[in-house]
């Protein structure tokens, strides 16, 4: 299991950090855990994604798929950390337009503080 | 998928499922069904079974099958075939053989492994009932041949055959007219398993048995109780023995064997009892022998030996489920290769050609190509997540983008109805990156690209990536998808990939990337750029399965 997941509270916002690598298997489905039980703590979410050195197309189905039900739910997650390699894959997959992504956690959360959507 | 053996299914008596391979390197172990002859081994990636070290030859060996024998032929390969240790340029293969082919320890084939027979079994079972112990056995010459039972049948796993051979040697040693075995179901209850008679009939009613002394004997600490009733002085309560006559009845609790017993349940060294998971029940009455004289050694032999011929037997049984669910996976791997066998539609102004390189049975890519009046169409797109349940979802894919191409459907339109199935059927997490172009005779191309690596545009020896894509299907309902085009010319050749390809890792972690992919698709052929992925590699194993697709548009 190659997944370590950091989280802290900064300003009212949930930072969850995984460390390693989201794949298929078990990595995916400890950080689906770990979405859904601050989701139903919490609405305001980044997730720093600095710490992840690969994530293939399970973990992107995960993400995609907390972050959706996460909206569903009224809750939002924000995407911060991404290296070019994660930026590419969202870029070629589009997903780009999907996920607010954003340069360095404090952006992140300061459009939560802003209220912006 | 994690079983705690991958051993191939035995099959040595025709019963129509193929003989198996086992390809162990390093820390991976594939089971490949030998579905065909003659059946290639090299380190060309066509070859039926690929091994991707440098010593192993381009067209290394073959099994060929003949009237039903195997036989590895080697290639005149530059390091050689090895069938168990020894080198050979053909040999006939035997069950487990152990083939090696350039290279040693490292990488090697097991044939058509087994485990063990059931016929030594069945062939014990028949001296054992015909076998006559006369008075004159003494008691020592009877417990040799009980432990001689124990032991052979140690090797198998039937635990019906089992408990049927325990049955016969136990009233064949005990002399005694009946015999019952009883076993704790999951729930604990105690539950009649089988019943034999002296006359070897199966005895399928246990009425006339003495509940309560069987009882007594399961609460009881001791290695069995036998009640002489001629002796006892008091039979209040002992309602069978009365009404049925019974004479003499023997219990011997069947205790887990205690060395399992102490690593299960973590107990004290020296606990008193051991988990009791049965008993053995053996009467008879007073018409006929007195068995009552029956000495403790043999009812000793009996109590520890039979507990673990059980508990062994038990062990085998889960093994065995075990190894029937990976042949299962195994025909369900080869009916998948066979829905992706694609057969490559002819047309006058391209050449098309693809090469799949799977890491596992079985796989989330697939690629197709479809030739109507719209255009020659090709198809690529790998399903997310691996194995049974990837696979499973890919031919779905397959089958529904096949049917709309050849009926036809706009681009569009297909990767909607796609997307809306996945979306709809609501199945989880799962989704697909998919890429189909459609190539014209004028050689204009229209794409429609979810989520997929984007195709290579090979032109005068420079590489163009056109860039239009859109979300992948399944991920999100209201997802719109449009298409774009580009032009081919004469000597242009269109390469799909999907991304096990550029996120092939080596040892140090590094990805083979776009970068070495635009390199090696410049000047390589199919084949080369499957050589350079390989030797970019090493031997470190596919984490995905690698497609290729490439198209030469001649005009």
């Amino acid at each position: 299991m190659s997944l370590k997941i950091d989280v802290r509270q900064a300003e009212g916002v949930t930072i969850i950090s995984p460390q390693g690598r989201i794949v298929f298997g078990e990595e995916a489905a400890a950080l689906r855990e770990n979405l859904k039980r601050t989701l139903a703590s919490t609405r305001q979410v980044v997730l720093n994604l600095a710490g992840v050195s690969y994530i293939d197309s399970g973990g992107l189905g995960t993400l995609v798929g907390v972050y959706s039900s996460a909206r569903a739910g009224g809750a939002d997650i924000k995407l911060t950390g991404l290296g070019q390699r994660l930026r590419d894959v969202l870029q070629i997959t589009k997903l780009a337009t999907v996920f607010e992504v954003y340069d360095n956690e404090q952006e992140a959360i300061a459009t939560f503080h802003r209220g912006a959507a | 998928m994690a079983f705690p053996t991958i051993v191939g299914p035995s099959s040595g008596t025709g019963s129509g499922v193929f003989p198996t391979l086992v390809f162990v390197q390093g820390n991976e172990q594939r089971v490949i069904n030998l579905d065909h002859s003659p059946f290639g081994v090299g380190r060309k990636v066509d070859k039926d079974l690929v091994i991707a070290d440098p010593r192993v030859s381009r067209d290394h060996a073959l099994i060929v099958s003949e009237n039903g024998v195997f036989s590895v032929v080697d290639q005149g390969s530059k390091h050689g075939t090895f069938v168990n240790g020894e080198r050979v340029e053909r040999k006939t293969l035997e069950r487990n053989d152990r083939l090696e082919f350039g290279v040693r320890e490292v990488a090697y084939v097991i044939f058509n492994p087994q485990h063990g027979t059931t016929n030594s079994a069945r062939e014990f079972l028949s001296q054992i009932s015909g076998m006559h112990i006369s008075d004159e056995t003494t008691d020592l010459e009877k417990l040799v041949l009980f432990l001689e039972a124990a032991r052979k049948l140690n090797t198998i796993g039937v635990l019906d055959e089992i408990l049927m051979t325990l049955l016969d040697v136990t009233l064949k040693l005990t002399r005694a007219e009946r015999a019952y075995v009883y076993m704790k179901n999951a729930r604990g209850e105690l539950r009649l398993a089988a019943g034999r008679n002296a006359k070897g009939e199966p005895l399928l009613d246990d009425k006339t048995i003495s509940h309560s002394i069987l009882e007594d004997a399961l609460n009881s600490n001791s290695e069995f109780v036998l009640t002489d009733t001629s002796r006892s002085a008091d039979l209040t309560g002992r309602k069978s023995i009365v009404a049925y006559d019974l004479r003499t009845v023997i219990c011997v609790p069947l205790r887990k064997p205690q060395v399992q017993a102490t690593r299960d349940a973590e107990a004290p060294a020296g606990a008193v009892s051991a988990e009791v998971m049965g008993a053995l029940y053996v009467d008879s009455r007073f018409a006929s022998r007195d068995i009552s004289g029956v000495s403790n050694d043999i009812l000793h032999a009996i109590a520890t030996e039979a507990a673990s011929l059980i508990e062994n037997a038990r062990l085998v049984q889960a093994e065995e489920a075990g190894r029937r669910y990976q042949q299962e996976l195994s025909i369900a791997a080869s009916i998948q290769q066979r829905l992706m066998a694609v057969t490559i539609p002819e047309v006058p102004f391209a050449k098309l050609a693809g090469r799949n390189l799977s890491c596992k049975e079985i796989g989330g890519d697939f690629f197709d190509a479809v030739n109507t009046n719209e255009g020659l169409t090709i198809v690529l797109a790998d399903v997310s997540g691996k194995g049974v349940s990837a696979a499973l979802l890919a031919s779905t894919l397959q089958g529904m983008i096949y049917s709309q191409l050849t009926a036809g459907m706009p681009l569009t339109e297909i990767v909607t109805a796609v997307n809306r199935f996945f979306t709809d059927k609501n199945i989880g997490e799962k989704y697909a990156t998919v890429i189909i172009a459609r190539v014209q005779h004028d050689g204009n191309v229209e794409y429609v690209n979810c989520g997929h690596i984007l195709p290579l545009v090979v032109s005068s020896g420079e590489i163009q990536r056109p860039a239009f894509g859109n979300l992948p299907v399944g991920l999100l309902p209201d997802a719109t998808y449009k298409s774009d085009h580009c032009q081919l010319k004469p000597g242009d050749r269109l390469i799909l990939v999907t991304d096990g390809v550029t996120e092939a890792e080596n040892a140090r972690g590094d990805f083979f990337e776009d970068s070495r992919l635009e390199q090696a698709a410049k000047t390589g052929t199919l084949e080369q750029i499957f050589t350079a992925i390989s030797s970019f590699c090493g031997g470190t194993p596919l984490n995905d399965d690698c497609t290729v697709v490439e198209l030469l548009y001649t005009g």
